[in-house]
């Protein structure tokens, strides 16, 4: 085979897993969907027999149903996980596009889909906004959606219930620079080296949250770098974690 | 006068439990679980204080009912709360681009919660 068909070959070969990718994201996609369905029924029946809508339990019913309740709430979290680890195997092969992006509107959507879990958690999330105008950024909204709702996640989850997370921006020489800050567990010693890993879970958030896959922090750096920015974090055990990176700012004409 | 949420949920069993709970709770309830149970309901005109809407429903998704329920005048402006196992990014997006006053997904809340989020919205 010549260099040209060689070319071609690979370049079908590609087209072919591409198409195979997303039907496979597809398929999880849906099957994610109708498992939630099934557990979404399972949940509400169970609240309603703790609830005593069907008469008093005894102890011993009290406690098998609690036990039921939160292990369906367990088997949730995982689809949510698996879904989201779906995804982003997805999103780091896909073209970025970018664009003009407001980023302060992004950080004020991405609160927003938030809210619930981190009401849920008695967790403030405190977005510290700069006073006058700001800088507009040059990313992919969607991906950069992702890196902000993986931070953001990870704040809620591994934050302590009734603690806070602050957001704040700076203009950084070209770039904004976004902090968002918890006031959890911490990273541990050993985990500050392994943490952007792919499949790298910290004891100290294991301890937290037994479900998670790990890839969050890894597909969160892959995107911040192809968007020519950095990532880094400050972090105490039990005193909490700072996670810093930067994206390009938008320049008009460019 | 009670008030009145419009549930479309094509899956029975969850409606059922739906508009039980909030029938409990004080509302009045109307329930659709297709498009033409949902054009069914609008043409009698009832007052509808919220509409609690799933997206994946046959033949029509919830987006494009969503559509057709904002260009009727009385329902321009009616709180929707999403109530989906639906949760990508894009499918967010959409909904709140026809909008919404929120984007529930089901299997994150007991039904408490989501009465809780009505009376919210709507009071009691």
């Amino acid at each position: 085979m010549d260099q040209e068909e060689k070319i071609k070959s690979l370049q079908e070969e590609n087209k072919k897993l591409v198409e195979f990718g997303l039907k496979k994201a597809e398929m999880v996609s849906i099957s994610a969907h109708q498992i939630r369905t099934s557990l979404s029924a399972i949940k509400w029946i169970i609240k309603m027999f703790m609830d005593g809508d069907f008469g008093k339990l005894n102890t011993e019913q009290e406690s098998l149903m609690k036990k039921a309740y939160e292990d369906n709430d367990r088997a949730i979290e995982i689809v949510s996980e698996l879904l989201l680890a779906n995804k982003s195997e997805d999103i780091i092969e896909k073209k970025y596009d970018f664009k003009e992006v407001d980023i302060i509107e992004l950080i004020d959507d991405s609160i927003f889909d938030f809210r619930g879990e981190a009401n849920a958690r008695g967790i403030e999330i405190i977005f510290l906004r700069p006073e006058k105008d700001f800088n507009t950024v040059l990313a992919d909204r969607e991906k950069l959606r992702i890196v902000l709702q993986n931070l953001l996640e990870n704040a809620i989850k591994y934050g302590n219930t009734h603690g806070k997370i602050f957001i704040t921006l700076k203009e950084a020489g070209g770039f904004t620079e976004i902090s968002i800050k918890d006031t959890g567990v911490g990273i541990s010693e050993e985990g500050k080296n392994k943490i952007f890993e792919k499949f790298y879970r910290d004891k100290e958030a294991q301890k937290k949250e037994a479900v998670g896959t790990g890839v969050g922090l890894f597909t969160t750096k892959k995107i911040v770098e192809t968007h020519n920015g950095k990532i880094w974090f400050e972090s105490n055990t039990n005193e909490g974690t700072t996670f810093f990176f930067t994206i390009p700012n938008f320049k008009p004409g460019k | 006068m009670l008030k009145t949420v419009f549930i479309i949920e094509d899956d029975i069993f969850l409606q059922g439990l739906e508009a039980t709970k909030l029938k409990k709770e004080g509302f009045d309830i109307q329930t659709a679980s297709n498009s033409k149970e949902v054009i069914s309901v609008i043409g009698r005109k009832i007052k509808i204080d919220l509409i609690l809407l799933d997206l994946m429903l046959p033949e029509v998704d919830g987006f494009e009912i969503l559509k057709m329920i904002r260009k009727e005048k009385t329902l321009e402006k009616t709180p929707v709360i999403i109530f989906s196992n639906l949760s990508e990014e894009k499918d967010i997006e959409k909904a709140k681009k026809l909008g919404i006053s929120e984007f529930m997904v089901k299997s994150n809340f007991n039904l408490d919660e989501l009465a809780k989020k009505v009376k919210e919205l709507i009071g009691q």
